[in-house]
């Protein structure tokens, strides 16, 4: 055991002896100074660990040899070694980073360091105000002389304004020092009176001046431009102890003051924090330049924590989880971060390409990143989820919308400087060689992060039971990355499959049926992977992360795991979408609606908890308060993976632009997971009621308007991959109407309908991903008449059509025919003659597809186009055996779920007989119509060949066009603006006016981020009276006058 | 602009309603001495021995203050030598510039004397008003007058920083001594007190003082003499 | 008493306080905007000292006389002396710091106004 008073002993010691070290020992001097810094860690480190195993306890050191409060003391308890060990590891390791730097530019550089976190240190541990603020001023000194590491105009302008800014707000701490004094008798914090003193004016304003310039060092907004002028104006290197180091530290001077806040005070502390969390983000939006950016994101989150200071009273115990699980999420990602901009050092994140040539360095991007937002497993999940719960506990419904709004601005401008990383064009420059000691401490803080992640899941009272093998299993593909894609995909399949074994007893109901297609159908999917060559590196870690997602929702018993999965599941699949060729806005707007979805649905879970005890999903069954709104949140968070209209515009694109085997995956099995969280939601709440009406009524006419609009608009589409996503939007209208009947028939054709869709959405987008494969192109006008090069693929097609148009024999009527019966039974009639217009207008992109990509002429160019790929093909013709199998027995798919949602709505279940089934307005066997329509068909088919035998056939380029000249080469194509006269009756309907609306929203969002970041003015003058304003306004706002 | 400053002023003139509100409900003119104070005037003889009170607090109570303030002075000679460093390190300006015949002579004369009183306040710290940081800006004020006097003057840059890291290392040392031979981090009475009121009593302090003293001195110096040497290569 | 020793140096350090913001928000030179600031930090020390005066104390350095009398007690406060020992000293190297900023920015730019330093914004 070492008494933390030699980490002061050391630091400072070996900062007085480097003076004796000339310009030619510089190296061992640094080394020296690392020493000590390693020292320090090992200290804090070790009181960390003996506090929290309790061998240590809390202590006491005094100074002079004489008690408190006649001397200073510092204190070490759990906090102060948990933060020391936090601000020496930064020490450390950001002195390690910037090593080379600072032996270039000599002692003095080392000494300034050193001092900074010898200040942060005592700044973390002292009990004595006047202490406090020497050893504050000794850190700002240090910063100020690090700031300058690079002497040139913008890290002068950023220094001076930070030595002024600091300059005021220290002394308006010793302002309020003195006066605490003066009123006191004693500079020791333990000795000032607590209570609502605050609220006395004369010693209230002592404490307030402190309190408000400990605030001021934070960097609240708006007075916080100097702050981010640093950010900018210095090194990378840098910064990471400015965000990391010295935030830290004061976060935990507030902290050490929080008995003296009266609750006014605590509120305005919590406001100031929001709106930073708030404005900060919002103003990153416009940003470009990465450290500024950076500097934003860790303004914001400090203000985060500020917002979970003020609010601790309301936190409870799980006040510290909440606050370490959101600081250190922000010290390790924030200096990784800054650590990997010092690396590419780029002055605009969309240069920022050049990262990707670095593969481990780009992981290790993606990782930082996904831990500020708030991804699973990091430790900001988990202080999210506590936060947002007792938020809600609280009914502090408010607070939560702030911060899921900041989170979701601070994920705006972070996942699209990623996809400008992994998609905008590449560099043309390589990277330069990185030395060891820079890549030491971004690996670091990364495992830090992941095994902290653990940490807080572990202590966490729910979270310990998460099932985390199957993302362990994901993250080892990344160690085998370097293997072929025939090995590779042979293990996914292999471990896929193994998990749905080992799941498969304990699968019931509805989540047998979700499983079998998230699991089942991956491993389908899995298949076609094995037409690639070659390594597809990054692709079967991601897809397992989805597929673990998928998985986790399936075994979830709890909200909080639900949520775990539902997240894993989308930072999987986001992954897969930007993956594809176009798809960098695609993705973005994909993970956006993703994320206000998570958040929707976070919310629900948060306030879900609300008088009701534990976690378990089986509480959305017995709500006392909120339940409607709980209903409205969760239905909006997974509609939008489901893409009901107004949620869908992430949808064409994503699908459309995805791999051949990643267009079936995104598009026929992840839609199913908010159809599952639909079932999920629907079986536990029931239907509910808001202002008399009922909600489901409202999903109702949504389902249908989705479907009429997705068919719609899939039928005026060029692109093939498109009009089968909008075709997805369709058919999850459809299901989504189904579920909102609420009624047995009404389920049952959902369900079947969910079935259905997997199986021949999996099959199209795999048969024209084929197409696509061969023949480079999406446009169906440079398709034509492939039906003798591809026949396979046609027949592969022309049955998923039929299924899909729900034309009998096949399976598809089925749905039909109950959806119908379901509709009759619950009297919505206009709904159904919609529903049913919906269905016509699928007749028509049916056609389209197949007429258009495989009948008519083949093009010259086409003429050697071969099949496609046999393992592309496989999958297909698996699927439509079962396909064909379930439409002449349709009872042994449609019996076992009738059973499964009989416990839940008994009313007008069908009877069944053998293969015939009777509802209450009919009967309909299945296979008694296979026969009769497999009967008609072949002898239809046998009439035209023998009657068109003598047939003479015209060459394909016979044609000649009249004397017209084409102004696009598409035009003179049949299949180009196909249904152009229904378009001019209809196509009012298709105007974008979603897309636009939403983009109307970013428009409006960012316009506004560009007005308000005007009052950064770049003045050191204008800050200064940003905060002197600061403190007018607090103070008013804390005492309500003067 | 006009606006602009009333703006400013009318700030200008919530901040001092801030202030001035300190004074508004519990503040009197005090009539005696705080809890802390009073301690120190009844037990500073026996704990620290030292009658100036004021270097008792400052050298032994706040002794971690005093290490701070010594630290930012260091941090500062240290960073203004760093920003000052030139690029083309000699300045080979050979230009003699010569000062005035009066101010020279008048240095050589004073600069001892300065340097002198300048220890003789430090050592006596302890006893009468004073102490290392005073004693240590006179020491320093008798260079300045040194640059000032002769333009060509040159400090040693090796001699003022080796004097200000011995002085800053013996005084961590002096702390650390304290922890192993006395009650705590900076306690001066590991080193008997002595006679009350002589010069040499209450223990380290007047060793302290001679640290601070020199280290404040050759901070200072080290400043004003790497100004001195950038504006010659300005010239 | 309004007037009396302790208030009028409580008065002129406010004054002094206010006067140094001023000049720091209003002046456009940065050498001015540091004269504000030391005038600011003078003003503080100012109040910090007149803080600590007892009412007809003597200074607080215990020579035999009063040991002798057991008047120990009969000082002013000696910490807000030392706390403003320490001040002092922490302002002036911080001013010097700025200065030295100053000079190096006034180097870059060949300005000393600051508004001529605002490069980074937004």
């Amino acid at each position: 055991m070492v008494t933390p008073i030699y980490i002061i002993v050391a630091l400072l010691g070996v900062a007085f002896a480097l003076g004796f070290s000339g310009q030619k020992q510089i190296k061992a001097a640094g080394t020296l100074a690392l020493g000590a810094l390693a020292f320090s860690l090992f200290v804090s480190l070790e009181w960390l660990i003996g506090l929290y195993t309790e061998t240590y306890k809390s202590t006491q050191i005094f100074t002079a040899g004489v008690n408190p409060p006649f001397s200073i003391n510092l204190f070490m308890g759990t906090g102060e070694a948990l933060f020391t060990t936090l601000i020496n590891f930064i020490g450390l390791f950001g002195g390690l980073y910037l090593f080379n730097k600072l032996i270039k530019k000599g002692r003095s550089t080392f000494i300034a360091l050193l001092m900074l976190i010898m200040g942060l240190n005592v700044v973390v541990m002292t009990r004595d105000m006047f202490n406090l603020f020497v050893f504050l001023e000794i850190s700002s000194v240090a910063t100020a002389g690090l700031i300058i590491l690079n002497q040139n105009k913008k890290s002068l302008a950023a220094g001076f304004k930070y030595i002024i800014a600091t300059g005021i707000i220290a002394g308006i701490l010793l302002i309020g020092i003195i006066f605490m004094y003066r009123f006191t008798g004693s500079l020791n914090i333990d000795d000032i009176p607590t209570g609502n003193l605050l609220m006395i004016k004369g010693f209230g304003t002592a404490i307030f001046l402190i309190l408000t310039s400990i605030l001021l060092e934070l960097k609240p907004f708006p007075a916080n431009g100097w702050g981010l002028d640093v950010y900018q104006g210095t090194h990378a290197g840098i910064s990471v102890f400015i965000s990391a180091a010295s935030g830290t530290a004061l976060l935990y001077v507030l902290y050490k003051f929080i008995p003296l806040m009266s609750p006014s005070f605590a509120f305005a502390l919590s406001l100031v924090g929001g709106l930073t969390f708030i404005a900060s983000n919002l103003l990153g939006l416009k940003q470009t330049h990465p450290n500024r950016l950076l500097g934003y994101s860790s303004i914001g989150q400090i203000g985060l924590v500020v917002l979970v200071i003020g609010l601790a009273p309301y936190l409870g115990d799980k006040f510290e989880y909440i606050a370490i699980a959101l600081l250190g999420t922000h010290v390790f990602a924030k200096a990784g971060l800054f650590w990997i901009s010092g690396i590419i050092q780029k002055d605009n994140i969309r240069k920022w390409t050049i990262l990707r040539k670095n593969k481990l360095l780009t992981i290790l991007f993606g990782v930082f990143m996904l831990a500020l937002l708030g991804f699973p497993p990091f430790p900001s999940f988990f202080g999210k989820w506590e936060l947002i719960t007792e938020l809600a506990g609280n009914g502090f419904i408010s607070w939560m919308v702030i911060i899921l709004l900041g989170s979701f601005l601070e994920a705006v401008y972070l996942f699209r400087w990623l996809g400008y990383i992994l998609k905008l064009e590449a560099a043309k420059k390589e990277l330069q060689p990185i030395s060891w000691n820079k890549y030491l401490p971004i690996i670091i803080s990364a495992i830090l992060l992941i095994a902290s992640g653990f940490g807080m899941s572990y202590l966490h009272e729910h979270a310990k039971f998460i099932n985390y093998i199957p993302l362990i299993v994901a993250a080892a593909f990344i160690l085998i990355d370097r293997l072929p894609v025939f090995i590779k995909n042979t293990l996914a399949i292999a471990s896929v499959g193994l998990w749905y074994y080992m799941m498969y007893p304990d699968l019931e109901e509805f989540r047998l049926i979700f499983a079998t297609i998230f699991l089942v159908g991956g491993i389908i999917t899995l298949l076609a992977g094995y037409a690639y060559k070659g390594k597809r590196q990054g692709f079967y870690p991601m897809a397992l992360i989805m597929f673990a997602g998928l998985g986790g929702l399936i075994e979830a018993k709890t909200t909080l795991e639900f949520f775990f999965a539902w997240e894993l599941m989308t930072i999987g699949s986001y992954f897969l979408i930007i993956r594809g060729k176009k798809s960098i806005s695609h993705a973005l707007s994909y993970m956006l609606f993703s994320l206000g979805g998570a958040y929707a649905i976070l919310a629900a879970f948060g306030l879900a908890t609300v008088n009701n005890t534990g976690i378990s999903l089986d509480i959305l069954a017995n709500l006392n308060i909120y339940a409607p709104a709980i209903f409205i949140l969760l239905a909006i968070g997974f509609m939008t993976k489901t893409a009901s209209l107004g949620l869908h515009i992430w949808l064409p694109g994503a699908h459309a632009e995805a791999e051949t085997d990643v267009s079936p995956m995104v598009s026929a099995i992840l839609l199913k997971a908010g159809l599952f969280g639909l079932i999920v939601m629907m079986i536990k709440m029931g239907d509910q009621m808001i202002f008399g009406l009922s909600i489901s009524y409202f999903l109702g006419w949504l389902g249908v308007f989705t479907a009429i609009i997705g068919n719609l608009m899939a039928a005026l589409q060029e692109d093939a991959k498109r009009l089968l996503a909008y075709s997805s939007i369709g058919v999850l209208g459809y299901a989504l109407f189904g579920l909102a009947l609420m009624s047995h028939l009404g389920w049952l054709g959902a369900t079947s309908i969910a079935i259905t869709h997997f199986m021949f959405k999996t099959t199209l987008f795999l048969a024209i991903g084929g197409v696509v494969w061969r023949l480079k192109t999406k446009n169906m006008y440079q398709m034509g008449g492939l039906i003798k090069k591809m026949p396979f693929s046609f027949i592969s097609v022309l049955i998923s059509i039929i299924v899909l148009a729900g034309i009998p024999p096949l399976t598809g009527f089925a749905g039909k025919w109950l959806f119908f019966n379901a509709i009759m039974e619950k009297g919505w009639y206009l709904q159904g003659a919609l529903i049913s217009f919906a269905g016509v207008i699928a007749f028509l992109y049916c056609f389209r597809l197949i007429h258009s990509v495989f009948l008519g002429q083949l093009k010259d160019e086409h003429r050697n186009v071969k099949e496609a790929p046999f393992w592309i093909l496989l999958p297909q013709y698996i699927i439509l055996g079962v396909l064909i199998i379930f439409s002449a027995f349709p009872n042994s798919l449609l019996k076992p779920i009738g059973e499964f949602i009989t416990p839940y709505l008994p009313n007008g279940a069908l009877v069944w007989d053998g293969q015939m089934a009777y509802s209450l307005y009919g009967y309909w066997n299945g296979e008694l119509i296979m026969y009769a329509v497999v009967g008609i068909f072949v002898a239809v088919l046998l009439w035209i060949i023998f009657w068109n035998r003598k047939i003479k056939k015209v060459k394909q380029f016979d044609i000649v066009y009249a004397a017209e000249r084409p102004f696009l080469p598409e035009t003179t194509h049949y299949a180009y603006n196909f249904f152009a006269h229904y378009k001019k009756a209809v196509g009012i309907l298709a105007q974008p006016m979603i897309s636009n609306f939403w983009e109307g929203v970013s428009e409006i969002g960012h316009s506004v981020s560009d007005k308000i970041r005007r009052i950064y003015n770049g003045s050191g003058q204008a800050y200064l009276i940003h905060i002197i304003g600061f403190i007018v306004i607090i103070f008013l706002f804390t005492f309500g006058g003067f | 602009m006009i606006l602009r400053n009333s703006l400013l002023f009318l700030l200008l003139i919530a901040f001092a309603a801030i202030i001035i509100s300190l004074f508004s409900t519990n503040y009197s003119e005090a009539e005696q001495l705080g809890i802390v104070a009073k301690h120190y005037a009844e037990n500073a003889k026996a704990e620290v021995g030292a009658p100036n009170l004021v270097s008792a607090v400052v050298v032994t109570y706040r002794g971690l203050d005093t290490l701070g303030e010594v630290v930012i002075l260091f941090l500062t000679a240290a960073i203004i030598g760093f920003m000052l460093k030139s690029k083309h390190s000699v300045n080979n300006s050979d230009k003699r510039i010569k000062g005035s015949e009066i101010l020279e002579t008048a240095a050589n004369a004073l600069v001892p004397i300065i340097i002198l009183f300048g220890s003789y306040i430090f050592i006596n710290g302890h006893l009468s008003p004073g102490g290392g940081f005073q004693g240590g800006a006179v020491i320093a004020s008798a260079f300045v007058l040194l640059v000032m006097a002769k333009a060509n003057a040159k400090l040693s840059h090796k001699i003022i920083s080796f004097t200000e890291s011995v002085s800053g290392f013996s005084f961590v040392i002096i702390g650390v001594l304290g922890i192993i031979l006395a009650a705590g981090f900076l306690d001066n009475t590991f080193l008997p007190l002595g006679k009350y009121g002589s010069i040499i009593s209450a223990g380290a302090i007047p060793i302290i003082y001679i640290f601070i003293g020199l280290k404040v001195g050759s901070e200072l110096t080290s400043i004003v003499n790497n100004l001195k040497e950038s504006q010659n290569i300005e010239i | 008493m309004i007037f009396s020793l302790v208030n009028i140096s409580l008065i002129i350090g406010i004054l002094l306080v206010l006067a140094g913001i001023w000049a720091a928000i209003t002046q456009k030179n940065i050498i001015k905007i540091i004269i504000g600031f030391s005038l600011f930090d003078t003003g503080i020390h100012i109040i910090m000292v007149a803080l600590g005066y007892v009412k007809n104390n003597t200074a607080p350095i215990l020579d035999s006389e009063n040991l002798r009398t057991g008047t120990a007690d009969k000082i002013v406060d000696p910490i807000p002396q030392a706390l403003v020992l320490t001040a002092i000293v922490i302002g002036l190297g911080v001013t010097a710091l700025m200065l030295v900023y100053a000079l190096k920015m006034y180097r870059e730019k060949k300005s000393l106004n600051i508004n001529s330093f605002k490069d980074l914004k937004w």
